[in-house]
């Protein structure tokens, strides 16, 4: 597939220079029962973009996700897709806009070239370029082989494909996907993200939001992160995992409860040169610059201090460890008591 | 703007927008498919119509022939009773329509209509015409199953059935529909205030029936308790089955209260119409004023 996608620098917070496709500003959000879900969200985000919004449950992303796509209006701020105003040009954003929410809509009785036909003709798309429009989208999903079946036989990840290929009728030049791939099994994940590359390979603005921080991280040019209601860092993925600062270093240890005594030995000892330890289910994480040169060093420290350990892993940072890192940060800055670091050893 | 006029092409660029009788007749289309493939429909449209008629011709007509005589004079019960059966199915068929909506609410495509270019009155609209359609269909067969029941009964004759002719049929099934609409916007306010399929389920369930009998439907009220004259006056099947009755019989035949002025059968069918209509324009507004509520969550 030929690839109409700019190039994004490494290490950009800034969008690729050009037409934006969206642009936030300030935007708030608070419902009638005066829950504040969206509490000031910038966003800028370049045409072509793939852009990630990250975040856990109740962070606030289906609630964003649904004022750029005009079905809720912002309390307060502004929001302007492909160069509309999503309250004042509602029409023109929606002719220009692809959703898929995250619960999947598709219409069970009818079958997926109905479901496909019946979006065309919502959004327009003229009936001599239908057919065909109908039989690339399905075998862009590879439902080619099930057109006519209805959609009430098929499985949470055909449904799914279903549902994307009718986002897709009319072309549009940018796409939000709440949360895509919740509930699908892994193969029908690696499938979803191959079809996802593939539309935004054809130059289409996507903009997804995710609890998978492996999803970003697989696809996404930038992405921001969000926690109660506010985006915490826009950033590149590769610039957020090298802020965390060199690689991890995985212990497992024989007994999970000599974690506390094993992290007071790391930070006792010479291993590293500024170290973080965070405690895991079954040992700790450690993340050091050249954490490898000091795996001697470590063991040494953790054998004097009477820690077995049963095995090692060093691995490059994920955003788990981006996510770890900044929302603590958040939470130490606040004063509160539930940070996950243990101060015991500082 | 970014606008390829090259159906084909890779370009992205806006939908064409429909206009407002395109985005009916296409969601028309989409709930008479679902319709035609609605077991349900099958049932309730055709086959419960042909049990009940059977079973209160055979019951009630057993024992109706002195009250008949002693209101509508020389009519056959098996005449007298398919204004009834034409009401209960359509009553059947509307008291079901906001499960569509809420079905569409909960599978996502009422919102994905939202974020469409779709006009959101027409695909509302298109929804009602396909239940208006159906009401139609289904009155047009019970007429004639109400024939052939009266052709097939050795005492009767289909001469006095449908007195009104051609004009009379055409009211008929207008009268349906109106009585229909009344339905219809109550099932959807039902569907729009609880959002919930069991519940509008529930209350079309427990309407269908009981109605029926508190009304002029199955029996002339002259020869029925109080109380149940009295719930007559406000229950809505009682203009639709004496409209209907009216048209059927080519005479005047409203008992729940006089009116006079309009002459012959219009002194039925101008006060049933009336009624009505007023009840679909009450309820109606509040299924749009709810349907509005629903399409847009309450922000500050």
């Amino acid at each position: 597939m030929q690839s109409t996608r700019p190039t994004v620098e490494a290490n950009s917070a800034e969008p690729p220079a050009g037409r934006l496709a969206i642009e936030a500003e300030n935007v708030h959000v608070t419902y009638a029962d005066g829950t504040e879900a969206v509490r000031g969200v910038d966003l800028t985000v370049g045409a072509g973009e793939f852009f990630g919004f990250l975040g856990p449950n109740g962070a606030g992303k289906t609630t964003t996700i649904k004022t750029l796509v005009t079905l809720l209006d912002p309390t307060r701020g502004s929001v302007r897709i492909d160069g509309y105003d999503t309250t004042d040009e509602s029409q023109a954003v929606r002719e220009s806009i692809g959703y898929m929410a995250q619960e999947t809509s598709v219409d069970e009785e009818l079958t997926a070239r109905e479901n496909v036909r019946y979006t065309c003709e919502v959004y327009g798309v003229p009936k001599g370029a239908r057919d065909d429009r109908i039989a690339e989208l399905l075998e862009l999903v590879g439902l080619d082989d099930v057109t006519d079946q209805r959609a009430e036989t098929f499985s949470g990840g055909m449904k799914k494909r279903l549902d994307a290929a009718t986002v897709l009728v009319h072309r549009p030049p940018v796409v939000f996907l709440d949360e895509p791939t919740t509930g699908l099994d892994p193969e029908a994940r690696l499938r979803f993200w191959e079809y996802l590359q593939s539309i935004n390979d054809r130059g289409t603005t996507v903009f997804l939001t995710t609890q998978y921080l492996e999803e970003v991280d697989r696809l996404c040019d930038r992405l921001a992160l969000l926690q109660d209601g506010e985006v915490v860092t826009t950033d590149t993925p590769a610039a957020l995992k090298s802020a965390v600062g060199g690689d991890v270093l995985d212990v497992t240890l024989v007994d999970a409860a000599d974690t506390e005594r094993a992290t007071r030995a790391v930070y006792r000892s010479d291993a590293f040169d500024a170290a973080t330890v965070e405690p895991t289910d079954d040992g700790l994480a450690i993340t050091a610059e050249n954490v490898r040169e000091g795996i001697n060093e470590l063991f040494r420290a953790l054998d004097a201090a009477g820690v077995a350990v049963t095995g090692f892993d060093v691995r490059s940072p994920t955003l788990d460890d981006v996510f770890l890192r900044l929302t603590d940060d958040e939470l130490e800055s606040d004063g509160d008591d539930a940070t996950r670091k243990l101060e015991v050893a500082r | 703007m970014s606008h390829a006029d090259d159906a084909g092409s890779d370009t992205a660029r806006r939908a064409d927008g429909n206009g407002p009788v395109t985005d009916m007749r296409i969601s028309l289309t989409r709930w008479l498919v679902k319709t035609s493939r609605n077991p349900y429909v099958i049932f309730s449209s055709l086959v419960q119509p042909v049990i009940f008629f059977v079973l209160l011709a055979e019951v009630l007509g057993a024992v109706a022939g002195p009250a008949l005589a002693a209101t509508v004079g020389d009519v056959h019960y098996v005449t007298y009773l398919t204004p009834a059966i034409v009401i209960q199915s359509a009553l059947a068929a509307a008291a079901v329509s906001g499960i569509g909506l809420v079905d569409d609410m909960e599978t996502g495509m009422f919102e994905k209509t939202l974020v469409s270019p779709m006009h959101r009155g027409a695909m509302f609209l298109g929804k009602v015409c396909s239940e208006v359609v159906r009401i139609a269909v289904q009155t047009l067969l019970i007429l004639a199953l109400g024939y052939l029941v009266l052709a097939l009964t050795s005492d009767a004759t289909t001469a006095g059935y449908l007195r009104t002719g051609l004009p009379g049929l055409v009211g008929i099934v207008a009268v349906t529909v109106l009585f229909g609409g009344v339905f219809m916007a109550y099932s959807n306010v039902v569907a729009l205030v609880t959002r919930d399929r069991e519940a509008t389920i529930m209350i079309a369930n427990l309407l269908t029936f009981p109605l029926l009998f508190v009304s002029s439907a199955v029996l002339p009220l002259s020869v029925l308790p109080g109380w149940i004259r009295a719930v007559a006056v406000v229950n809505p099947i009682t203009y639709g089955v004496d409209g209907i009755r009216a048209l059927m019989l080519g005479r005047d035949v409203l008992s729940v209260f006089d009116v006079t002025g309009f002459g012959g059968l219009w002194n039925t069918v101008a006060p049933a119409v009336a009624v009505l209509v007023a009840c679909n324009v009450v309820l109606g507004a509040a299924a749009l004023r709810l349907l509005g509520d629903a399409a847009k969550a309450e922000v500050h």
